[in-house]
């Protein structure tokens, strides 16, 4: 692994763009353009892994790196083989074909980037240079070797025009100017020597443009530096070689693909098996199409003591290198690849108010430097010593996962409960979960459910975007299908989504890019085209921002995340009229904040600060237009493990975080505090969010504008058993014991919420009447989870009651100032104060008003029983007082 | 351009009257709404100001003479869709600033449909000031001043052109609009006015809350 850096140009100071933004800093758009690289993968390429930006548009860039080059071939002064020439040809063409696939060119091959790997075999560096800085626009050194230069590239010319505002870009190179430039470097080789080394840069220049004047280049060059005898003894095969790759004009040149199938490599060809692209997660094709398996088996087995890091990828390498204290900037310091002046010696010596300074001009021969520096992996290596090799291949069927517990997995299980922002950054941890993950993953979607499991504990941030993929249930071509939607024909949205984007997240160096940008607009539209019974709402960008960020290179997955994410959480949410189901969101978030915390909810009520104030960026955005990314993602890590009412849960939590402030304050303060929402900590919030979730009853957030339950044979067997936390109310089978939906204003007129009478029978833990006739508690648990108040009259109480259920009728309950009236079961309802209270009662009007009354007295987690005690009636678990006398 | 000093916000109140008002902005999504009232309420400027969703709320105070006028800022989202909510801001305001874009001539008729529905639905003795923002990006002007004034004149509106970039014009709309509001009771304490304030959603939930309040 290798980082080398650039400068990308400055901007000019206080120049704005049409639209009266400030223009993006070229290093910003290089960013945006580098990711691509990162998906090319190619055995004769260089692998890249990451970029950085660093003071004064300065870019640094992780790659796949070899210490050796051709340059060290040529350094010793012979000629090289004939069957060596062919074979580097070969794999050199091999590696330009692809890139040229992917629409690159890498205009600067050299000797020195044509890196020979530990076996012998070609991998070309810096091929992406070129794409990323826009084929040279954002950088102001030339990219190309004189000496290599196609030409072609000459005669364009290499000066950049100085004026930025001068649009004059010179036409970007083909394909073909690499060929020329692999002429030549196979010319070098034949010869054992570099060429044009006694000419000036400038003649040099001269000198292969005239070589469009004569007949034989190859001859002439041979000519020129004294090796016609070399040329003479050279194989026809090699002569063919370097007469089609230098031949003068472009359209004559054959391109990398054309001289691949050439037969002058009939028998080098035969050599290398062609390349598959390992096929990805979410592509609809046979994963296991190209595997094969070596004929003995036992082979597979042999390597004892393996280098077990080497076979991870260098993505996942690097990302471990840098947990363990790897920083780029800081390597090429160290090698004084960047060398910083003493600050006093930089100042500038005039300055202009607009922040345009004269003087220190930039030295503009450090703008580039082609030295790579190689990474140690000594620190990360050091940091994993300890480290089994069952760590990197751990067992997956193995469910107790008790049988070989050596001391680091002891230790793992030990860091399992340290704080999320320490394991993050543990090497070792990062290590375990990345490849428990990543086999996880391969197995998609048949370990599902372990993948489930795991995500619980957490989500190792490298493969978070798949890992969600995954939790969300994205399967099937997801290509074709994103492929297939139209992002480019007009919408009337456009405008919208055009005006949004520049504002969304756009401190992040990604989302910010014009990369970026584009993606952002493509995935957007693609969304809005394909859901035609839904429209655009502001807060769909933000919403999206989250994928399109964890899946920058891959629009259709971030696509499909998306897609997958609104129906299940924001069902209807962006129907063209969605007031009905945001009305009804608002009002049982109201509900979820008076059962959680009754102090909170009234006094909120009573200065009127009602969620539509605030709550409707919460939810329609799912919090992402509330927070940061950072904690978009942790937030989310918990979400996705939620069914689509734990957001209330979210909503009550961050509440209760500013619960003291709230409290203290009127309207007006409390609606800025949330106009500029303060510091929240994510990880309490999460917390909280879960055992809140844990203290609501499944119905209590029943909403009639929710998800329908899927279609039978969507919800196939998988479903079912994850676990209660994700599985929603709605897709539960109905029963006559199921809540009843009610009209919005009835809805809105209650405190509390309502539970169905089957929620009260499974926490009541009342058998069924199948089980025998007199209803007992199944178990005698030492704490009852719940309090039944029934506040009918006595008399109907004591014809037939829930079993465990206290009678206090509504009539006698309340003083007139609305306190509870002192008596023996008022006092049984005050021991019970913090559990699960359940009003039950004939009259919707009167248990309403009831659990009302109990918030107001601060009785938290006050619910009532949809449908009253007639819906229990039938079931036969009332408790019939045996008759007396 | 900026004239800072002849209205600073926030001054000290030494004065005797406290005037609040409630103020919605209204416009088309993107023209400069949020940046106009950060501008005038935090004396900031981000270029990347987020869009709002629903409805952002601030406050901010200025001194006439012998009288604080303390807004009390609803700033709406400009999205078309979210039409539906905005009655229930600007029911009950006092002010209202309409803000087109100055480089764009759509969002002037977008503009020009807001003020309708105001002069329709809004309380009649609503104070409306139409603000032409961006006025920093003169070389990409679509709407005249003089065509945008002659508008406003026929409306009787205040208006300005003004720039949340440059702070142009920003506080001076602000102070227009206070000097034209009418003080003539005052209030001391905000919790007489705190009632009215708020932002009613429809009129039955402000009975609901009377209700509430009552128990």
């Amino acid at each position: 692994m290798g980082a080398s850096t650039f400068f990308a140009s400055a901007l000019p100071h206080d120049v704005c763009g049409s639209n009266g933004l400030p223009l993006t800093p070229n290093s910003i758009k290089i960013l945006g353009r580098f990711q691509i690289l990162k998906t090319i993968t190619h055995p004769r390429l260089c692998q890249y892994v990451d970029i950085t930006r660093g003071k004064h548009e300065r870019l640094v860039v992780a790659a796949e790196h070899c210490e050796k080059s051709l340059e060290d071939l040529l350094r010793e002064s012979k000629p090289v083989s004939s069957s060596r020439i062919l074979c580097i040809a070969y794999e050199v063409l091999q590696g330009l074909q692809y890139m040229n696939k992917h629409g690159m060119v890498h205009r600067a091959l050299s000797p020195c980037n044509i890196l020979l790997d530990r076996k012998g075999h070609v991998k070309l560096a810096k091929f992406g240079l070129y794409h990323m800085t826009a084929q040279g626009v954002d950088v102001d050194f030339p990219i190309g070797y004189p000496s290599y230069l196609a030409p072609e590239v000459i005669a364009q010319g290499m000066v950049k025009p100085s004026d930025h505002t001068q649009c004059e870009k010179p036409l970007p190179s083909g394909p073909k100017s690499d060929l020329w430039s692999l002429g030549i470097i196979l010319f070098e080789l034949c010869m054992g020597r570099k060429l044009f080394q006694s000419l000036e840069i400038a003649e040099r220049l001269k000198f292969i443009i005239m070589l469009g004047c004569v007949d034989d280049i190859v001859t002439v060059l041979a000519e020129e530096h004294g090796c016609l005898d070399i040329i003479k003894d050279l194989s026809e095969n090699i002569i063919a070689l370097l007469k089609k790759c230098l031949t003068f004009q472009p359209s004559k040149r054959p391109t990398a693909e054309e001289l691949l199938h050439d037969s002058l490599f009939g028998e080098v060809s035969s050599v290398y098996p062609p390349f598959h692209k390992p096929a990805g997660l979410f592509s609809s094709s046979p994963r296991c199409a190209n595997l094969t398996l070596p004929e003995d088996i036992s082979q597979l087995c042999k390597d004892e003591d393996g280098d077990y890091l080497a076979e991870r990828s260098i993505e996942e390498v690097y990302y471990l290198w840098c947990l363990a204290g790897g920083d780029l900037e800081k390597e090429l310091v160290n090698k004084e690849i960047i060398r910083s002046k003493p600050p006093v010696c930089t100042l500038p010596n005039f300055l202009l108010e607009d922040g345009e300074s004269f003087g220190q001009g930039r030295d503009r021969s450090s703008l580039l430097d082609d030295t790579t520096v190689t990474l140690s992996l000594c620190q990360l290596r050091n940091r994993l010593k300890d480290v089994g090799g069952e760590a990197f291949y751990p067992l997956l069927e193995d469910d107790q996962s008790t049988l070989s517990h050596s001391n680091s997995s002891n230790e793992l299980s030990a860091a399992a409960s340290l704080p999320l922002i320490i394991r993050e950054r543990d090497t070792e941890y990062q290590l375990n979960r990345i490849v428990l993950f990543d086999r996880l993953l391969k197995a998609y979607p048949y370990k599902k459910n372990q993948i489930w499991r795991e995500a619980r504990v957490d989500i190792p941030p490298l493969l978070r975007g798949i890992t969600w993929a995954a939790l969300l249930g994205v399967e099937g071509a997801i290509q074709a299908k994103y492929d297939a939607i139209d992002k480019d024909t007009p919408i009337p949205t456009d405008r919208q989504i055009e005006v949004d984007i520049p504002r969304c997240h756009q401190y992040d160096e990604l989302l910010s890019s014009p990369e970026g940008h584009a993606k952002f607009r493509r995935v957007l539209k693609a969304w809005v085209v394909s859901h035609p019974d839904l429209v655009y709402w502001q807060g769909l960008d933000s919403l999206c921002a989250p994928f399109l960020y964890l899946n920058f290179n891959n629009e259709a997955l971030a696509y499909a995340c998306m897609s997958a994410f609104i129906p299940k959480y924001l069902y209807n949410f962006f129907l063209k009229d969605n007031s009905h189901v945001i009305q009804e969101y608002l009002t049982v978030f109201s509900q979820m904040i008076a059962f959680h915390d009754p102090e909170l909810s009234n006094h909120l009520n009573e200065i009127g600060f009602i969620p539509d104030l605030y709550a409707i960026p919460w939810f329609l955005t799912m919090f992402t237009h509330v927070f940061p990314l950072h904690k978009i993602f942790h937030l989310w890590d918990t979400l996705l493990l939620g069914n689509s009412s734990f957001p209330f849960c979210i909503g009550v939590a961050i509440l209760q975080q500013l619960r003291d402030r709230l409290l203290a304050n009127g309207f007006n303060e409390c609606i800025l505090l949330f106009s500029d929402l303060p510091e929240i900590d994510i990880e309490r919030c999460v917390r909280e969010s879960i055992n809140l979730f844990r203290w609501t009853p499944k119905s209590a957030t029943y909403r009639q504008y929710a998800q329908p339950p899927r279609q039978a044979s969507e919800s196939n067997g998988t479903r079912s058993s994850m676990s209660c936390f994700s599985a929603d109310y709605q897709e539960a089978p109905r029963s006559d014991l199921s809540r009843d939906s009610i009209k919005l204003d009835d809805l809105k007129a209650e405190v509390s919420p309502r539970i169905s009478a089957e929620d009260l029978i499974d926490l009541c833990e009342l058998t069924g009447p199948s089980h025998s006739k007199t209803p007992v508690k199944k178990t005698k648990s030492s704490k009852p989870k719940l309090l039944v108040v029934d506040i009918r009259n006595s008399e109907d109480f004591n014809r037939g009651h829930i079993s465990g259920s206290i009678n206090v009728p509504f009539a006698s309950a309340f003083t007139a100032e609305g306190d509870l009236v002192q008596c023996p079961a008022t006092a049984t309802l005050q021991s019970f104060k913090g559990r699960v209270v359940v009003i039950v009662g004939n009259a919707v009007k009167n248990t309403a008003a009831f659990a009302a009354h109990l918030v107001k007295n601060k009785y938290p987690r006050v619910c009532i029983l949809d449908g009253g005690i007639n819906k229990i009636k039938p079931t036969g678990l009332l408790t019939v007082p045996s008759p007396q006398i | 351009m900026t004239s800072r000093g002849a209205a600073r916000p926030n001054g000290q109140s030494q004065a005797s009257k406290i005037c609040q008002f409630k103020l919605v902005l209204l416009g088309e999504s993107a023209v400069g709404k949020s940046s106009l009232v950060l501008r005038f309420v935090k004396g900031q400027f981000h270029e990347y100001q987020e869009s709002t969703i629903g409805a952002a709320f601030l406050t901010q105070s200025v001194c006439l003479d012998d009288t604080t006028v303390k807004f009390e800022i609803w700033d709406t989202a400009g999205q078309e869709r979210y039409h539906s909510l905005a009655p229930m801001y600007y029911r009950g305001a006092q002010a209202a600033i309409v803000v087109y874009d100055i480089t764009n001539q759509e969002t002037f008729a977008r503009a020009k449909t807001w003020v309708k529905e105001l002069q329709r639905q809004a309380s009649p003795s609503i104070v409306i000031a139409l603000a032409g923002n961006k006025a920093d990006l003169a070389s990409k002007r679509m709407v005249e001043y003089e065509e945008a004034q002659a508008y406003a004149d026929d409306n009787s509106l205040l208006f300005m052109e003004t720039s949340a970039k440059t702070a142009m014009n920003v506080n001076d709309l602000f102070l227009a609009i206070a000097k034209k509001l009418p003080k003539s009771e005052p209030q001391s304490t905000s919790g007489a006015a705190g009632r009215s304030r708020g932002v009613d959603l429809h009129e039955q939930s402000q009975q609901n809350k009377s209700q509430c309040c009552s128990n």
